[in-house]
């Protein structure tokens, strides 16, 4: 792997093989892509194998609880919505632990980019099921078959009203960094469900497994304006896997909707003592 | 001699009896009385019992009173409910159209009625407003000058109608037989009238708190409440989450990146913040919440009060780290303490935690001293100050392209930057991490990251004040925290005039507690604890703490507050009198 300046002499904790750092490459490119130094990137995580990616990299970096970075994030961006905020969230972190959050950080529509590292099984605490595991597939705690339905992310994000849906794949680092590109240049909330291979618990998902079923968007000539389309391609099923820009509107983002960010971050403003003295005198 | 009297409005939820509640006590402040009103009102929006209580005296009050002198009953029935509260000589109004009664105490005034006349029944709290005015004896034009100012704005026909309503009440009350009790004449000396929530969100916005989230839950939601209005004016966010992992979190995030922030909870929804408690104290990110306390567990009495957090709170989060706990028990000292939280959150980059209850935040007082931007203590900086010194500090360091976010140094605090501001990177992980901020098992690593956060304890105690003794040398001191303070003070003081030696011990800055000093203090002393939970938390922790073990208790855990008489009634019990 050519060296880029987002590289960091830590020891990388990932399974050698693991998906995990293809979708770390393709972040470093679309970065370089977009002409970003590392003081200029923050990365919020949540806790998993996915959590740990800006361990990994060059930025800014808050590395936060099991299932909460989305709120860590959104009040940074609320707190200086300048900062290019990243997340980086497994599909236990973000669809089980954070599944809440994941629904209103969609609703607010705040302009941060999240990334799910979905390898459909929870990675660090050893092969349990995850909300996107298919139903009765067997884990070692699972033994007799899973009993829950798998969750859609991409169709749940849809019908929440998310501005900007995309569905990666790690085995196809060109396309994936062009999709962070494209999903960082959205004004508002913007995610992509990337599908990783976890080759420590995931024997059925494989790379292969993928590689055999992922096909580009943009080759069918689907378009990212129509809704509608958006709602069939979330519903595809398992036997094709779409991979590209599903879904992409522009609403306001949250910080857009707000008279006093309109003038300028929150962080930007002095304390105004005069007029604290005022309310206090008023009070 | 002071005149101090105790009005009791009671009715249903929906009925406004808060509207007459504010209107008298608008009056009797502009007068230069004070006053001290409560409301105690149950879980619902419309019906129940619910009831404000207003107190008003010629001199300072710290709490409400038991007995009532005018008992004030929109439905007949709450006659019957509180009853037992009046004073021999109180009086009863009952809004009803029926006749007078044979009681000589009892006046039946027909409220409503008069209302309907005056163009409306909706301005029958108008109407019982003036009676008890004219009762207390203020003047009518009083009365006059704050509707018009209340209804500003709003149509002239609304205004007209609450003024024949208000001049039909008054004269009802005219024609009460009760002793003239107030002087009206006088001008307002002091400050203002103000709930312990007010001044929790004055405080915050003094200490430039820019970022407010949180989840609603009674009481704590009034707290933010206050600071809606200031919205308009003031560079603020405030963002309801969806939840309080949210909550926390998000005020978290918005810290890390530099804005002062603040959430706002009651006991369940503290307990739901406690995992993020631990994050700021893990990745040393200021925080401040403020735990408005009330009867548990799970929901308990949602709109009622209790002390019952304290050791919660001083212990929760997973593992161990210092923080700062502060049980203010005035609403001046609320204002100054959510200041302090802010403060020293920042200067140790610790979880702050302001610990109230509903009654403090829902009772409103008057407040004799100004509210200030700046700090009392001499050793703290103004805010202003600290602030742009915060700012000043990233600059310097931006040519330096390594940052160890978490510096070993002497006192345990690393300089503190916010990402995106400068060359070096800010890496901040609630795993256990090096310097740098990266994640490591390094058993040396991890007992020197533990050392570092504890080298912040010695310097953290000395921030804190000692509680306040009244009338060292006494035989035994009435001792508590946070709400139960004017109760406590008020109670003693009657106490003392019936010849009895009693002092008072009250904390206000709970954690960390010097164990050493506080030993000093306390030694020889005898303690009657008072406390609204049924353990004896403050007790049993000054036990743990110094070794010395309280006299006896005065618990209260019936979801009400404490009043004085209360106090002193069991005080009497323990002295055998
Ligand atoms: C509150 C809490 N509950 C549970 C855990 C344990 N835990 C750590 S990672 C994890 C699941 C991770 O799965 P996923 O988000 O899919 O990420 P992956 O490791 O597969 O990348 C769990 C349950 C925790 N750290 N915190
Ligand atoms: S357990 Fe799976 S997801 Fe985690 S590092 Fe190993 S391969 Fe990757």
């Amino acid at each position: 792997m050519a060296t880029t300046k987002f590289d960091i002499e830590n020891e990388n904790q990932w399974c050698p093989g693991c998906g995990n750092f293809s979708i770390l490459q393709a972040m470093k490119k679309a970065f370089i892509a977009k002409a970003l130094e590392p003081k200029d990137l923050f990365i919020v995580s949540g806790i998993g194998q996915a959590g740990k990616t800006p361990h990994f990299m060059a930025c800014n970096m808050l590395h936060g609880l099991h299932g909460r970075a989305l709120p860590l994030a959104t009040g940074a961006k609320i707190a200086n919505h300048r900062l290019n905020i990243l997340v980086n969230s497994g599909d236990g972190d973000c669809y089980g632990e954070g599944g809440n959050h994941f629904l209103a950080a969609i609703r607010r529509n705040i302009d941060i980019t999240l990334l799910v590292h979905n390898n459909r099984v929870y990675g660090l605490t050893k092969g349990q099921a995850s909300p996107t595991t298919a139903l009765g597939r067997q884990t070692e705690m699972q033994n007799k078959g899973t009993v829950s339905s798998p969750f859609n992310p991409i169709a749940t994000a849809l019908v929440t009203g998310a501005g900007f849906v995309a569905k990666g794949f790690s085995g196809n680092i060109e396309q994936l960094s062009g999709l962070i590109v494209e999903a960082m240049n959205h004004k508002g909330f913007s995610m992509i469900d990337i599908d990783q291979p976890c080759v420590s618990f995931n024997k059925i998902n494989t790379h292969l497994w993928y590689k055999e079923r992922v096909f580009d968007l943009k080759e069918t000539g689907h378009d990212p304006a129509d809704y509608e389309k958006a709602l069939k391609v979330a519903h595809m099923g398992e036997d094709k896997i779409p991979t590209g820009v599903i879904y992409k509107a522009h609403t306001l983002a949250f910080h857009e909707r707000f008279d006093v960010l309109k003038k300028k971050p929150l962080f930007d403003y002095n304390f105004d003592k005069t007029r604290m003295d005022e309310i206090l005198t008023r009070a | 001699m002071a005149k101090d009297i105790t009005i009791l409005i009671a009715g249903s939820a929906g009925q406004g009896i808060q509207t007459i509640g504010a209107l008298l006590a608008r009056i009797c402040h502009n007068a230069g009385l004070f006053i001290f009103s409560t409301d105690e009102f149950e879980s619902r929006i419309r019906g129940g019992h619910s009831f404000h209580q207003l107190r008003i005296s010629t001199q300072a009050l710290g709490a409400p009173s038991r007995h009532i002198d005018i008992l004030v009953a929109i439905n007949e029935r709450e006659y019957e409910v509180h009853k037992d509260r009046l004073k021999k000589n109180g009086i009863v109004l009952i809004n009803t159209d029926k006749e007078q009664s044979a009681d000589s105490r009892v006046f039946h005034l027909p409220f409503d009625a008069a209302a309907k006349e005056s163009g409306g029944v909706i301005a029958s709290n108008t109407v019982a407003a003036g009676a008890i005015l004219a009762i207390i004896g203020a003047e009518f034009k009083e009365f006059e000058a704050v509707l018009k100012d209340n209804f500003k704005g709003k149509s002239e026909d609304i205004f007209k109608l609450n003024l024949t309503a208000a001049q039909k009440g008054y004269d009802m009350g005219k024609a009460v037989d009760f002793p003239k009790y107030f002087d009206f004449d006088g001008k307002s000396h002091h400050h203002v009238v103000m709930s312990g929530a007010k001044a929790a969100a004055l405080g915050a916005l003094a200490a430039d708190c820019r970022f407010f989230s949180f989840y609603p839950m009674s009481p704590g939601t009034g707290i933010i409440t206050n600071v809606v209005k200031y919205a308009d004016t003031l560079p603020i966010v405030i963002e309801q989450a969806e939840d309080e992992l949210a909550a926390i979190n998000m005020a978290m995030g918005a810290s890390f990146a530099g804005v002062r922030s603040l959430t706002s909870t009651s006991g369940g929804g503290f307990c739901l913040m406690t995992e993020g408690i631990g994050l700021a104290a893990m990745t040393e990110t200021p925080v401040v919440i403020i735990n408005a306390q009330r009867p548990g567990p799970a929901t308990g009495l949602a709109t009622r009060t209790a002390q019952p957090d304290l050791l919660f709170t001083i212990h929760s989060s997973q593992d161990e780290f210092p923080r700062f706990v502060f049980a203010p028990g005035t609403v001046l000292e609320t204002f100054n303490s959510v200041k302090k939280a802010f403060y020293l959150s920042e200067k140790y980059q610790v979880p702050a935690i302001v610990l109230m209850d509903q009654f403090l935040a829902d009772s409103a007082r008057t407040e004799s001293e100004p509210f200030q931007t700046g700090f009392e203590h001499e050793s703290f900086l103004d805010l202003e100050t600290s602030m742009s010194q915060n700012k000043a500090s990233q600059n310097q360091v931006s040519q330096d392209q390594i940052y160890l976010r978490y510096k070993q140094t002497d006192t345990g605090i690393s300089p503190r930057r916010v990402p995106c501001q400068s060359e070096g990177l800010v890496r901040a992980t609630g795993n256990e991490h090096s310097e740098e901020g990266l994640s490591t098992e390094d058993p040396e690593n991890r007992t020197a990251m533990v050392e570092k956060r504890f080298k912040k304890l010695p310097l953290m105690k000395d921030e804190i004040k000692m509680p306040s003794i009244f009338c060292d040398g006494s035989a035994f001191y009435l001792t508590g925290w946070g709400s139960a303070k004017g109760s406590i003070m008020e109670a003693c003081l009657h106490l003392r005039e019936q010849g009895i030696e009693v002092g008072w011990i009250i904390f206000e800055d709970i954690w960390p507690m010097d164990s050493h000093k506080l030993t000093k203090l306390l030694e020889n002393k005898k303690l009657i604890m008072v406390e609204a939970n049924v353990t004896c938390q403050m007790g049993n922790l000054i036990r743990q703490m110094t070794g010395i073990d309280y006299m006896s208790s005065i618990l209260k855990y019936d979801g009400r507050p404490i009043y004085p008489e209360y106090i002193i009634e069991k005080v009497k019990q323990i002295m055998g009198k």
